[in-house]
């Protein structure tokens, strides 16, 4: 009886597999012809201009990315390995009201764009630095620092006044941003950065652990930034900006709407800014302001570093304020 | 594949760095010229990284084996417990697994980064061209009207377009009056034939490209997108820094088509 039935199970079991193999290689076989006949004509087909313009836009955002991030991650993960737990509570005041400006000044000595300052926010708050102030150095750090600002200096010559306005806007959103997160933030919306080593590893080991696993997060989120921008840059036609230059509010609403679509790096974005040359000096402030702080690259990095309904609430708020800042900074300065 | 998956990543994007910035100068099709050391050191480090993440994921493997025999006693005593210590072994997304062990799996959406990492290194994107030019206005660089420094001394002068352009509109000293000039670029046309040397300018990354070009009287047009050397004298119109001094003219001499420049970007 037994034997009769593992016969049968093993009879039944290789028709199976012969049919299988059969149907599998005849459709493999068939997949393999049409692709390999209709796939180069398809792939010029579709290899059009604008295609092309896209993966050139996308590997540049990407290429452009990765020495920032690392130089980011590896902050951030020198950190996590050799910075003691108690080092940043000393240094910071205690009242949060205090420590959040202080955190946004502190941004001037991060010298990097705004990919490098996701994974340095992310690692302060693991180290205990309260998410408010952890939160108004990831705002101020790629708007405030040296190299930013003396390139705003280049793009705008023999106007001073615009590398103020950028600094004084930017620190004023920071700031007010980290308040309204001591005010109304919930822990709920944060997701606390994941601890992606053991809490007492340290040293060396500990380092490489965690710059590899911030940099393949990170990477990936700026990927799909990158990705995100390049469709917006191929696909929104740029003579869409001439439509609003005569309205005053609405260029500002405009440029800091395109500052969020663009993602121009913010070493970069003053001489972006420069060439907007239809707009008023206050609606590129808010270009210089917003950039930094709202993008699609941003956002992503965000919401894959702190949640996704954190970057979602955070970016948007963070907007508002900063149009309002740079609009009355613009009003005041300009 | 799941133990050697960061560094299989690390090497990519290291590799794909290396690639452009090292053993070649595509880099400049995408990213101005002064972040090259920047870019040779990232491609060290990350290659270095993908060294360590290979080395470093052997000493570790200990406790995986541990595990793995657990799973197969789980198999017996409950599916619960089997599939708590299955989920190692499949997690993908893997929020969860770090939280238990060192940065040993790579995240699921860092596998987004071997798509910009094999384009480079198995079909490297072109340099923008005529497309995007096209796609938006042409920008003459905000300035005064001044007077320029002097310009360099022999016939033939070479010059960027960027510089012929702010020196047609807004020079009053009119420094190109009576020289002849030396403009490189590639060739775009207006839909009524006008057509112009033009070039993409790029401050840090190619999405931040804008354009600046100089329209060619003279000579008929070549092919869009063939890079040419137009040597010519400036052909004056409009008052200084107005509209109608936009776009600057070159009435040409002769139009000699080149290759593509190793970078096909002005700085800005």
């Amino acid at each position: 009886m037994e034997n009769q039935r593992t016969v049968a199970d093993g009879l039944r079991i290789a028709v199976r597999a012969l049919v299988y193999a059969v149907l599998g290689g005849a459709a493999l076989i068939a997949i393999a012809t049409v692709v390999s006949v209709l796939g180069p004509m398809l792939a010029l087909d579709l290899y059009t201009p604008p295609v092309a313009a896209w993966w050139t836009v996308f590997t540049a955002i990407a290429v452009q990315g990765v020495p920032f991030l690392l130089l980011g991650t590896v902050v951030s993960a020198a950190i996590g390995a050799f910075v003691p737990q108690k080092v940043f509570s000393r240094l910071l005041p205690r009242n949060q009201a205090l420590a959040v400006p202080v955190a946004g000044a502190a941004g001037v000595v991060l010298p990097g764009c705004e990919c490098a300052s996701v994974p340095v926010a992310g690692s302060l708050m693991r180290r205990g630095v309260a998410p408010a102030a952890a939160l108004a150095f990831l705002l101020s750090a790629p708007a405030i620092n040296p190299v930013v600002l003396v390139a705003t200096s280049v793009a705008f010559p023999g106007q001073p006044e615009m590398v103020l306005a950028r600094l004084v806007a930017s620190l004023a959103t920071a700031v007010v941003m980290g308040w309204l997160w001591a005010r109304f933030g919930r822990e709920e919306w944060l997701r606390p950065p994941e601890r992606h080593t053991d809490p007492t590893a340290t040293g060396l080991r500990a380092f490489t652990a965690g710059l590899q696993h911030d940099f393949l997060h990170a990477g990936g989120f700026l990927v799909l930034g990158a990705a995100a921008a390049a469709t917006f840059n191929i696909v929104v036609p740029r003579s869409v900006l001439d439509l609003f230059t005569g309205s005053p509010w609405l260029s500002v609403l405009l440029l800091a709407l395109l500052a969020v679509v663009l993602c121009v790096c913010s070493e970069a974005d003053a001489f972006v800014a420069a060439s907007l040359s239809g707009f008023s000096p206050t609606a590129r402030l808010a270009f210089m302001v917003v950039g930094p702080m709202v993008d699609l690259k941003l956002i992503a990095l965000q919401a894959g570093t702190f949640g996704r309904s954190f970057a979602v609430r955070f970016s948007s708020v963070t907007w508002v304020v900063a149009v309002v800042s740079s609009a009355l900074v613009g009003w005041w300065v300009l | 594949m799941r133990r050697y998956g960061p560094a299989v990543l690390l090497l990519l994007t290291g590799a794909a760095i290396l690639r452009i910035s090292l053993f070649s100068e595509l880099y400049l099709r995408y990213v101005q010229a002064g972040l090259r050391p920047y870019l040779v050191v990232s491609g060290f480090l990350l290659v270095l990284l993908a060294v360590a993440a290979a080395l470093v994921g052997r000493p570790e493997q200990e406790p995986h084996a541990e595990q793995g025999q657990h799973t197969e006693h789980g198999e017996h005593t409950g599916r619960d417990q089997q599939r708590e210590h299955g989920e190692h072994d499949k997690s993908g997304d893997d929020s969860h697994a770090h939280d238990q062990h060192g940065g040993h799996h790579s995240p699921r959406v860092a596998w987004l980064l071997t798509l910009p990492a094999l384009a480079l290194l198995l079909f490297p994107p072109p340099a923008l061209g005529s497309y995007s030019a096209e796609r938006e206005a042409a920008q003459r660089a905000a300035q005064g009207v001044g007077t320029f420094p002097a310009l360099a001394a022999g016939n033939p002068v070479e010059l960027t377009l960027a510089e012929f352009g702010s020196r047609a509109i807004y020079d009053s000293g009119r420094s190109l009056a009576g020289r002849t000039v030396r403009l490189t670029g590639f060739v775009t046309r207006d839909d009524d034939g006008t057509w112009y040397v033009t070039r993409l300018l790029v401050a840090c990354c190619a999405a931040d490209a804008t354009t600046s070009k100089v329209e060619i009287r003279g000579v008929d047009a070549p092919p869009v997108d063939a890079w040419v050397t137009v040597t010519g004298s400036w052909h004056p119109k409009g008052a200084l820094g107005t509209d109608e001094a936009w776009p600057p003219v070159l009435d040409a001499a002769s139009v000699r088509r080149t290759a593509q420049p190793a970078n096909p970007y002005e700085k800005r």
